[in-house]
């Protein structure tokens, strides 16, 4: 008998399919895992089956019985638990408040029961009171604990539901070996009640740990599903990659190493701050240094960190041999850095103003200008703007009036008035069309012809492969492997991401 | 037909036909409300609180909330402290002039310090400093008598000085021109739009967000602190909380200008029509016999309604 099974399950989102195909099936007693690579799909299954997201077409069946989730709280009825990977407490609340926030006990329909709350919420801290941690108590404050430990609170607030079904989407990320072994304790214990659970990790270490079967879901479709102890990692990535695992990254255009430019434009020793530690490495002059693995590794951390718009807490920089200690964006704008997000609207557009003036503001900086002349700032503006191929009618027209693949473009030309040393691009094609990203490569490959040190981090596996001479991995926000030459595959690239941290 | 209705539309167009309607309307209930002697009166009292509107204009266009509610008690404390400085001679207008400068950059620096580093929002920060300069206002006043104007602050702002237009109004012009040259043709105006528009993204482009919003509230404070000296010039002395008026109808002014409270939009030039037409619909209220009460109360009105009319479609906290 199977606790939970979804048939064809899809979803669309206008005209993006998020999910072609989901077909699942989860027995009883079982550690159901789910694989897949960022946006691959695993996400909205989880929020279909928990009730966050209706389903365009599909069925879903609970003890096999044909079930309709239409909401949160219809799901919760239904019996289903999900652990969310962002983080869902009250952070003025205690511990206690929040692990029975979503079934809060009360007397005579209106009172909440303290000592009712207080007994419920106990027997879920002392599952893990001997990992913790220090501070750990049933009245502090949730907004007081360490990340870990805030983490636990979601897991016991999951465990709290008493759900026959259980979701844990990536529930292991921020926690120590023994606050992991503990957890996958309590999970064998449900498994042994009959529970179906599904799980979702990164660490390959740990799905073969806790897992029974495997589900793969790739580009929006549920691809096969193994019996763990029957197969190996190295199939399962190869699931996950699909046809493409063997694709070299030689037949690109990016040589494997660099002309003999021996001089460093940027070099990192040992660096560590909010998101990532202890990272070291050395881009030389021309180089283009690819930054890989799973999005949130610490690769936009280390970027923004390097660029002064972060936290570092140990280590050092050093540009052209020079040692610096970015402060602001505005120390390492000077040192000659350059910095471009995949979130323009955050990170880059000033919306509502002229072209012209989102082109310039890098170049008031490095130059020093009290006055802005339009005509000899236009002389400056129109060939950065050109050697990025944009699209626009007057630089005196508002950035919104272009496309979102335009707006990159200008963002990106205002580093090109004053050439910078080294160029810090953190996942710069998010959200742009195909032609702008073309453009896009184009110009940073002869930028770094030129003589620039790339920093790139995408989260697209192509642009990497396609792009970088060398290709760092990152995993728990720190380096797990270098992969250089013919090394440089898809596959490899997998692996290194999904192996243990 | 759409450039005709786009021109129609914009805040400075709109702006201007009410002030020809308003003066229109003044004339027709008081023959004489528009005669030139009249107007460039109004004028003159225009271009106090258009002093005033140009810093409260920089601030609000600065964004993150960005107001200045001090501005009020910054004229009156530059009031009476030119009172006291140049006390009737002519001899202590330049002292007095740098010792107004001096106090409202000292009051803008504080507001800027408050909302920087200690990140209080600017409706609260500027409000609380306010209620301190009003209390300053009393414990100065207990003692020292209030001291006078100097017959040239005095004919400076009442008297025809060139072309038989006073000095003040010269002053008010050369402000707007200053005005519209920093904040279009200098990097620090072009940096105003950016934090105005996208702090975050202003500031990874390596603009000094910080340094810029402590400058902006020193420049109202500076700015309030000229209409404060010009207001004695203009009353011949000093009276408790003169400047009062002066916090919401700056507001009104930069919002009648077009100017968005969201910051990053808008200008001066609007702001200056809007202090005009303000200054001619208090003339309007004056003549038909309704009392400061009345019109704080059109005025408030004035603010909700102009909201109401610029504020549709984009939140005014951004």
């Amino acid at each position: 008998m199977s606790k939970l099974r979804l048939n064809g399950v899809s979803k669309a989102y206008g005209a993006t399919l998020a999910l072609r195909r989901g077909d699942l099936e989860i027995a009883a007693g079982e550690v159901h895992v789910l694989m897949g690579s960022n946006g691959s799909g695993k996400s909205t299954l989880c929020k279909i089956i928990a009730g966050s997201v209706r389903p365009d077409g599909g069925h879903i069946l609970i003890n096999d019985k044909p079930v309709i989730i239409s909401g949160p709280q219809a799901a919760r009825v239904a019996g289903i638990g999900i652990f969310y990977q962002e983080l869902s407490l009250a952070s003025h609340r205690s511990v206690e408040e929040n692990i029975c926030l979503s079934a809060l006990p009360v007397r005579a329909g209106l009172f909440i029961d303290r000592q009712a709350l207080k007994a419920r919420a106990a027997r879920y801290i002392a599952l893990f009171s001997q990992v913790a941690g220090e501070g750990f108590h049933a009245e502090a404050l949730v907004g007081n604990l360490r990340a870990d430990q805030r983490q636990l609170v979601e897991i016991m607030k999951a465990l709290v539901s008493e759900a026959p079904i259980l979701i844990f989407d990536e529930p292991t990320s921020a926690l120590d070996r023994a606050q992991v072994d503990r957890f996958f304790e309590i999970l064998r214990g449900l498994k042994a009640q009959g529970r179906g659970i599904i799980f979702i990790s990164h660490r390959m270490d740990e799905i073969t740990a806790i897992g029974d079967r495997v589900t793969i879901i790739r580009d929006g479709e549920t691809i096969e599903t193994l019996k763990l102890s029957e197969t190996d990692p190295g199939t399962v990535i190869r699931l996950m990659v699909g046809g493409a695992s063997d694709m070299p990254a030689a037949r690109s255009s990016a040589p494997a190493v660099v002309e003999a430019q021996a001089e460093a434009a940027i070099s990192v020793r040992n660096l560590s701050g909010k998101g990532f530690r202890d990272v070291s490495f050395e881009v030389a002059k021309g180089e283009i240094l690819g930054l890989g693995g799973l999005h949130g590794q610490g690769q936009s951390a280390l970027l923004r960190a390097i660029f002064g718009a972060g936290t570092v807490t140990s280590g050092e920089v050093a540009i052209g041999g020079e040692r610096y200690d970015a402060k602001s964006p505005r120390d390492a704008i000077r040192r000659g850095c350059a910095y471009v997000s995949g979130d323009r609207g955050r990170d880059g557009v000033i919306s509502g103003r002229p072209i012209i003036e989102n082109v310039t503001p890098v170049h008031y900086l490095r130059d020093r200008l009290m006055i802005a002349r339009p005509s000899s700032l236009r002389d400056k503006a129109i060939p950065a703007l050109e050697a990025m191929h944009t699209k626009f009618a007057s630089l005196f027209h508002p950035i919104n009036s272009l496309s979102g693949g335009n707006q990159q473009k200008v963002i990106i030309a205002r580093w090109l008035i004053d050439r910078p040393d080294v160029l810090l691009l953190d996942d710069p094609t998010k959200g742009i069309d195909l032609q702008a990203k073309a453009d896009l490569f184009a110009l940073i490959r002869q930028l770094a012809a030129e003589g620039l040190g790339i920093l790139l981090y995408s989260s697209e596996d192509a642009e990497l492969l396609g792009n970088a001479n060398r290709i760092l991995v990152f995993n728990g926000g720190s380096v797990t492997r270098e992969l250089t030459g013919d090394d440089r595959t898809r596959y490899n690239l997998y692996q290194a991401a999904y192996e243990a941290a | 037909m759409s450039s005709v209705t786009a021109f129609f539309k914009q805040p400075l167009v709109v702006a201007l036909i009410l002030i020809v309607a308003l003066l229109y309307l003044g004339q027709s209930l008081s023959p004489g409300f528009a005669s030139a002697d009249q107007i460039l009166r109004l004028l003159i009292v225009a271009s106090l609180l258009g002093i005033v509107a140009a810093g409260q204009n920089v601030v609000i266009l600065g964004g993150r909330e960005g107001i200045d509610l001090s501005v009020g008690g910054v004229v009156s404390l530059s009031a009476i402290i030119a009172g006291n400085v140049m006390n009737g001679a002519d001899g202590g207008i330049l002292p007095a002039v740098l010792a107004c400068l001096a106090a409202g950059a000292f009051f803008g620096l504080l507001n800027g310090l408050g909302v920087t580093l200690l990140r209080i929002p600017p409706l609260v920060m500027t409000l609380g400093m306010l209620g301190v300069l009003q209390g300053l206002l009393v414990v100065i006043r207990q003692g020292i008598p209030s001291g006078r104007a100097a017959p040239g602050l005095s004919a400076f702002v009442t008297q025809p000085f060139a072309f038989g237009i006073p000095g003040i109004i010269w002053l008010w012009i050369a402000i707007g021109l200053f005005m519209a040259f920093m904040l279009n043709r200098t990097v620090f105006g072009h940096r105003i739009y950016a934090i105005g528009s996208n702090e975050h993204a202003a500031y990874m482009a390596g603009v000094p967000v910080h340094l810029m919003r402590i400058g902006l509230f020193m420049i109202s404070g500076m700015f309030a602190a000229i209409a404060g000296l010009c207001l004695l010039g203009y009353s011949g002395s000093s009276f408790a909380n003169v400047g009062e008026q002066y916090m919401l109808s700056s507001i009104i002014a930069v919002v009648f200008g077009g100017t968005s409270l969201a910051g990053g939009k808008g200008g001066y030039t609007g702001t200056m029509a809007g202090a005009l037409l303000l200054v001619i619909l208090q003339g309007i209220l004056t003549t038909v016999n309704i009392d400061e009460s009345g019109r704080q109360m059109v005025f408030g009105a004035t603010l909700l309604l102009l909201m109401l009319f610029y504020g549709r479609g984009r939140a005014m906290r951004a």
